[in-house]
């Protein structure tokens, strides 16, 4: 028999990846400061918010030695007006809700005030300047202040978070049922989209166009790897024998004298 | 497609329909009756590896032995019948293996327009086939008849899809574990 998993990676070890998302976490006891291969985590005293691992903080909220705070995005307000980004808003109709800035980027509010986003480079031990990329960035975190005109956006693993967080911490979040109602239809209005993106697969295929997926969570690109895989590689084979003949066409014209040629034959037509 | 690959052997194994164009000696049992000869002109459904290795001839110089025909599945009527829907046509009644049967075909032939009414044919069916496969309707479904006209290509789509709709359910705790 063969090996039994389908190709690609499956959701529980999306949702494992997920797990080194940072989050803030309200400690409940004193712990002091632990060395962990994915960098150090700051010691923990009682009334104050530190920010840890998701698997970390999962553990203490377990164990009831911390409580989580939700992630900004994580509440029924938030979520709501995402999803009526997805519904509603013309832009949307076949894209995903824009994925929140990268750092470096420009904001929906910097594009406005034409402002040159700077990224902050940080520094390793060793003094060497870098920059910091998913899952070290804090997209999961409860922001205190969000600046205005910034709308709230879902990050890569927002799925993942959300569920595992809902399931372990629902007592830490803000109507747990409500969020829990605004995450599955979120998730059922996206995955009508992915699916509708099956038909510009074509031209992907085919050559020229594409599909965009900004904004597609971690575990919404793991659902749909097998199937659109399979469609674009049976669109591959359909239309091998055009890209063969395409191909034949393109290595004649090169061999006539390629682009020159052509040049001058133009040029000879305006005489 | 591999050595192994069941599905490309069987593939090999539909019929094209040839026409001889030579007389050959003592291979009358292809047509049932073994020691005759088979006169210029015989039509016989030769299957796909056999067809393609008699008609190889007209490459090397020499006559050929044999010239191949559209087999029925994707005769002109067949097209007409998918340009005008494609999500009606029941595929496994023409050919279980219809896409990797009109692949092979496709290099022998040049149908330029035959490659479009394919890769159109084929994105419309994947829509309704990923629709499909998110929402089962049981065994009784509306989409009963469509589902049975898959061809064995489209089929490993739909369970690709299934699966992957599955395992996210089961992960996301809205269905049960499978028992192991």
């Amino acid at each position: 028999m063969a090996f039994p998993l389908p190709r690609g990676i499956t959701p529980p070890e999306i949702a494992f990846l997920a797990e080194m998302e940072q989050v803030n976490i309200v400690p409940r006891q004193r712990l002091e400061g632990l060395e962990l291969l994915g960098g150090p985590v700051e010691p923990l005293l009682p009334p104050r918010r530190a920010t840890l691992p998701l698997w970390l903080a999962l553990l203490l909220k377990r164990q009831r030695r911390a409580n989580i705070v939700p992630p900004s995005w994580l509440h029924p307000e938030a979520l709501s007006l995402i999803l009526e980004i997805e519904t509603q808003h013309s832009d949307y109709q076949n894209a995903f809700s824009p994925p929140p800035p990268l750092p470096g980027q420009p904001s929906v509010r910097d594009r406005e005030t034409q402002q040159t986003p700077v990224a902050m480079p940080r520094s390793t031990q060793d003094g060497e300047r870098y920059y910091a990329s998913p899952p070290f960035l804090p997209q999961n975190v409860a922001r205190d202040y969000i600046p205005p005109g910034e709308p709230p956006s879902l990050p890569y693993h927002w799925l993942e978070v959300g569920n595992v967080l809902l399931d372990a911490a629902s007592d830490d979040l803000v109507d747990p049922d409500q969020t829990r109602r605004l995450l599955k239809e979120l998730r059922e209005v996206r995955m009508a989209k992915f699916r509708a993106g099956t038909d510009v697969l074509d031209a992907a295929a085919i050559g020229g166009g594409g599909v965009a997926l900004t904004g597609v969570g971690a575990m919404e690109i793991g659902e749909g790897r097998g199937f659109v895989t399979g469609v674009v590689d049976g669109l591959r084979k359909i239309g091998a024998s055009k890209e063969q003949a395409r191909r034949e066409q393109m290595a004649e014209d090169m061999a006539n004298g390629g682009y020159g040629a052509t040049q001058e034959d133009d040029d000879e037509m305006e005489f | 497609m591999s050595y192994y690959d069941v599905d490309s052997i069987l593939t090999d194994a539909q019929k094209l329909p040839c026409t001889f164009e030579l007389e050959v000696p003592g291979l009358g049992i292809l047509e049932g009756n073994p020691g005759e000869d088979i006169k210029a002109g015989t039509r016989i459904d030769l299957p796909l590896w056999l067809g393609e290795m008699l008609s190889i001839g007209a490459r090397l110089g020499t006559s050929r032995l044999v010239s191949l025909d559209l087999p029925p599945a994707l005769s002109e009527r067949v097209m007409n019948a998918l340009k005008a829907d494609p999500r009606t046509i029941d595929l496994r009644a023409l050919a279980p293996h219809f896409y990797n049967l009109s692949e092979r075909i496709l290099e022998l032939f040049e149908e330029e327009e035959m490659v479009d009414v394919l890769s159109n044919t084929f994105r419309k069916r994947a829509a309704e086939i990923t629709d499909h496969a998110h929402n089962p309707r049981g065994a009784m479904g509306d989409g009963v008849e469509f589902l049975r006209g898959l061809d064995e290509t489209e089929r490993q789509l739909f369970r690709v899809a299934h699966d992957s709709a599955k395992q996210m359910r089961i992960w996301s705790g809205e269905s049960k574990k499978p028992k192991t």
